[in-house]
């Protein structure tokens, strides 16, 4: 079958597969339901997209099961989640100074100014169109390039290529995430070493020190919840306790004049959003790199732009080219993200950590090169599932440009739920998720164990995520190393037998050197 | 004791040990710990093994290469250290102690309050047979994460009242509408495994 046949078969899939009631297929009812909620959830300081992710996955597979129909309702409903959160974030950073997600910092320099001036309309409207660009920009790139690039991969790497490829971006998320090189090298070493536990081919399961508990492994729900969920809850509580803030007393601001976007206010935004969309991009398209640097690195730029031209207002006074160029750019990863996903098979931030966890889950589409081969005789599920991804990014771009707006207009009211309710909610409905995909309570005291082991990172500065995503590559880098090490009759130097791998090598070297002296000259 | 001069001024001017140095100090010896103590003894095949004139990759290696990346990255955070490295505090294990409490007493009573009800109330059967009838099932839940959220709470807002009771049990209420109301599959903790 040709690619235009799968992009047929893809749509079909999403807007033709099983129906929630006759006549309406579940899929885009399922990404509006993911994107309302995804809003709502980046518009509440405290929660993230990647947290309502986590606590829906098991009622998603219940309601759906483990069959190849219920992966894109799945998936679907996690994507809406993933866009509605990037543009939830920016509400209550525009309209009470808060960011709703790390990554709407920026957006408060001059948004929360412009609605204290007035006009908090203008400046949800100028975040939605930027969002919606910038997003829709970098899924464009994602469907354009995620194909090439994994094609690339099938054909050029071969096993020992492909060892050395995931240890060149186990290097890049260690090195680049964080302030310190060593501390995102030893989070990589502890990731490793945890998934190692249980696990082996030998007949005794390692490091089980003969404890049932530990001779199965510790499960990947378990673990990377409690890193990255229930450790952040725990800094969270910890934080509210010393300070003893809450949200309440904010005072909405009020409104003067008209609220849409003021006349000229798209050519103005225009070039800004355009130049942050592909610094998103790039960002996203890169393992470990989060949208929190995307916002920064296009606010920054635009702000030296903005200062030669020398226009009114400032930046940090209330200027829509602030907001446009932060909310472009934080919007453009998502998409870009899921290009080493789909091509690779490596996550790239903690969202596409738990879209790779749906998948696993369900079975039936393993992220990674295969996924894009085009077979002369009969169909690839997997490519018709792919393309039934990129139609569901797609539907969910068309209601960011659509209903996106207003729905965003509505939420602002979540940032008044006090902090003091939220956090132990959000740790009881973590716990109940793990214990429902997981029905033992071993499982849910592992994951307050690793939730410990989260705080602990965030409290001494050391980033999780390349904990979590060397947890989730570890069986698949040990098992390509293993046959890789066979197919080269025990070569020891396989991973320097080709060109290509040797230069993966050098380059995975060269990162760490390099981040290693650019953070040490940061400091200095 | 009161000291002056020289003895002094070398206390008061002695370098106190950054955090990275301290925390890459406990990284290299743990990791060097668990390589010789742990991963000979817990581990059937060394680094390579050969099997039928087949030489493979043993079991061994991944725990070695996952440790030498902590010991690598242990000796850069020893070797250059961040000058403004934060670092664990008796308050935050204090902190966390406290929260483990909470914890503890809580999934202690979601675990035993259902079966203590049954032995109590003199139910003619095991709790392991009517963990999946009302109001049996539901005992352990709403107990304990009643006490889970209410306790938590008590924690941020450093007292007790019993308003933090009332969120709790509306969430451990709403919890049971969204988990187990709707699918008959899924089983609430303590439920799965008693």
């Amino acid at each position: 079958m040709d690619l235009i046949g799968y992009i047929g078969l893809g749509i079909s899939a999403v807007f033709s597969g099983p129906e929630l009631m006759p006549g309406v297929p579940i899929t885009p009812f399922m990404i509006l339901a993911g994107f309302f909620l995804g809003i709502v959830v980046g518009a509440t300081p405290g929660l993230a997209g990647p947290m309502a992710m986590a606590v829906s996955l098991p009622i998603l597979i219940s309601v759906f099961g483990y069959t190849p129909d219920a992966l894109l309702p799945v998936l679907g409903f996690m994507i809406g989640i993933m866009k509605g959160a990037t543009l939830g974030g920016s509400v209550p950073a525009i309209l009470f100074n808060t960011p709703g997600t790390p990554d709407a910092y920026m957006t408060t320099l001059d948004g929360y100014p412009m609605a204290r001036a007035g006009q908090p309309g203008r400046a949800l409207r100028i975040a939605h169109v930027s969002s919606a660009t910038g997003d829709t920009f970098s899924d464009l790139v994602l469907i354009l390039c995620a194909p090439f690039l994994a094609i690339m991969v099938e054909r050029y790497l071969d096993l020992p290529e492909k060892t050395a490829l995931l240890i060149l971006s186990l290097a890049f998320i260690a090195t680049v995430i964080g302030r310190s090189v060593g501390k995102g090298l030893i989070s990589l070493g502890l990731g490793l070493f945890a998934v190692s536990i249980g696990t082996g081919e030998d007949f005794y399961p390692r490091l089980s020190m003969d404890m049932p508990a530990l001779a199965t492994g510790f499960s990947v729900t378990s673990a990377v919840l409690g890193v990255l969920i229930i450790g952040e809850v725990f800094k969270g509580i910890e934080d509210y306790a010393r300070a003893q803030r809450s949200g309440q007393g904010l005072q909405a601001p009020r409104m003067e004049g008209p609220q849409g976007l003021a006349a000229g206010d798209l050519r103005r935004i225009l070039p800004y959003i355009a130049r942050s969309s592909v610094i998103g991009t790039i960002v996203g398209a890169l393992p470990g790199v989060g949208s929190t640097l995307a916002a920064t690195l296009g606010y920054s730029s635009a702000r030296a732009t903005h200062s030669r031209r020398d226009t009114q207002p400032e930046f940090g006074s209330g200027a829509p080219e602030g907001i446009a160029a932060t909310e472009a750019a934080n919007s453009s990863v998502s998409g870009a993200n899921l290009i080493p996903v789909l091509s690779l098979g490596i996550p790239g931030n903690a969202a596409a950590v738990f879209l790779i966890l749906a998948m696993e889950s369900i079975g039936g589409f393993n992220p990674g090169p295969s996924v894009f081969r085009f077979s002369a005789d009969g169909v690839n599920p997997e490519l018709v599932i792919a393309f039934g991804l990129f139609t569901a990014m797609m539907f969910a771009n068309l209601l960011n440009w659509t209903v996106g707006g207003v729905f965003m207009r509505l939420v602002g009211v979540m940032v008044r739920i006090p902090r003091a309710i939220l956090l132990p909610v959000v740790l009881l409905l973590t716990l109940t998720s793990i214990y429902v995909g997981d029905p033992k309570m071993s499982a849910i005291w592992i994951a307050i164990g690793f939730g410990v082991v989260g705080y602990a990172m965030r409290r001494i500065d050391m980033s999780p995520l390349p904990f979590v995503i060397a947890f989730i590559l570890g069986s698949r880098f040990e098992d390509t190393a293993r046959q890789s090490f066979e197919a080269t009759g025990g070569n020891p130097w396989f991973l320097f037998s080709s060109p290509v791998a040797a230069s993966f090598m050098a380059l995975a070297v060269l990162i760490v050197v390099l981040s290693f002296i650019n953070k040490r000259s940061a400091r200095a | 004791m009161n000291l002056r001069g020289p003895a002094k001024k070398a206390l008061t001017e002695m370098p106190s040990l950054n955090p990275d140095r301290l925390l890459g100090l406990l990284f290299v010896a743990v990791s060097v710990a668990v390589l010789v103590l742990w991963v000979p003894n817990d581990i059937e095949t060394g680094l390579i093994e050969k099997v039928r004139r087949q030489v493979r990759i043993g079991d061994s290696m991944m725990p070695v290469l996952s440790l030498a990346f902590v010991i690598f990255g242990a000796v850069l955070c020893l070797f250059a250290p961040q000058r403004d490295a934060p670092q664990l505090t008796l308050a935050h294990v204090r902190y966390l102690f406290a929260l483990g409490l909470v914890l503890a007493a809580s999934l202690l009573v979601m675990r035993w309050a259902g079966p203590f009800a049954v032995d109590l109330f003199g139910a003619e059967d095991t709790y392991r047979n009517l963990r999946d009838e009302r109001p049996w099932k539901y005992l352990g839940f709403v107990l304990g994460g009643t006490g889970l959220v209410a306790g938590i709470m008590t924690v941020m807002e450093g007292r007790f009242s019993g308003r933090t009771v009332l969120v709790g049990f509306v969430a451990s209420v709403c919890l049971i509408a969204l988990y187990d109301l709707p699918f008959d599959d899924l089983l609430l903790p303590p439920n799965g495994d008693v």
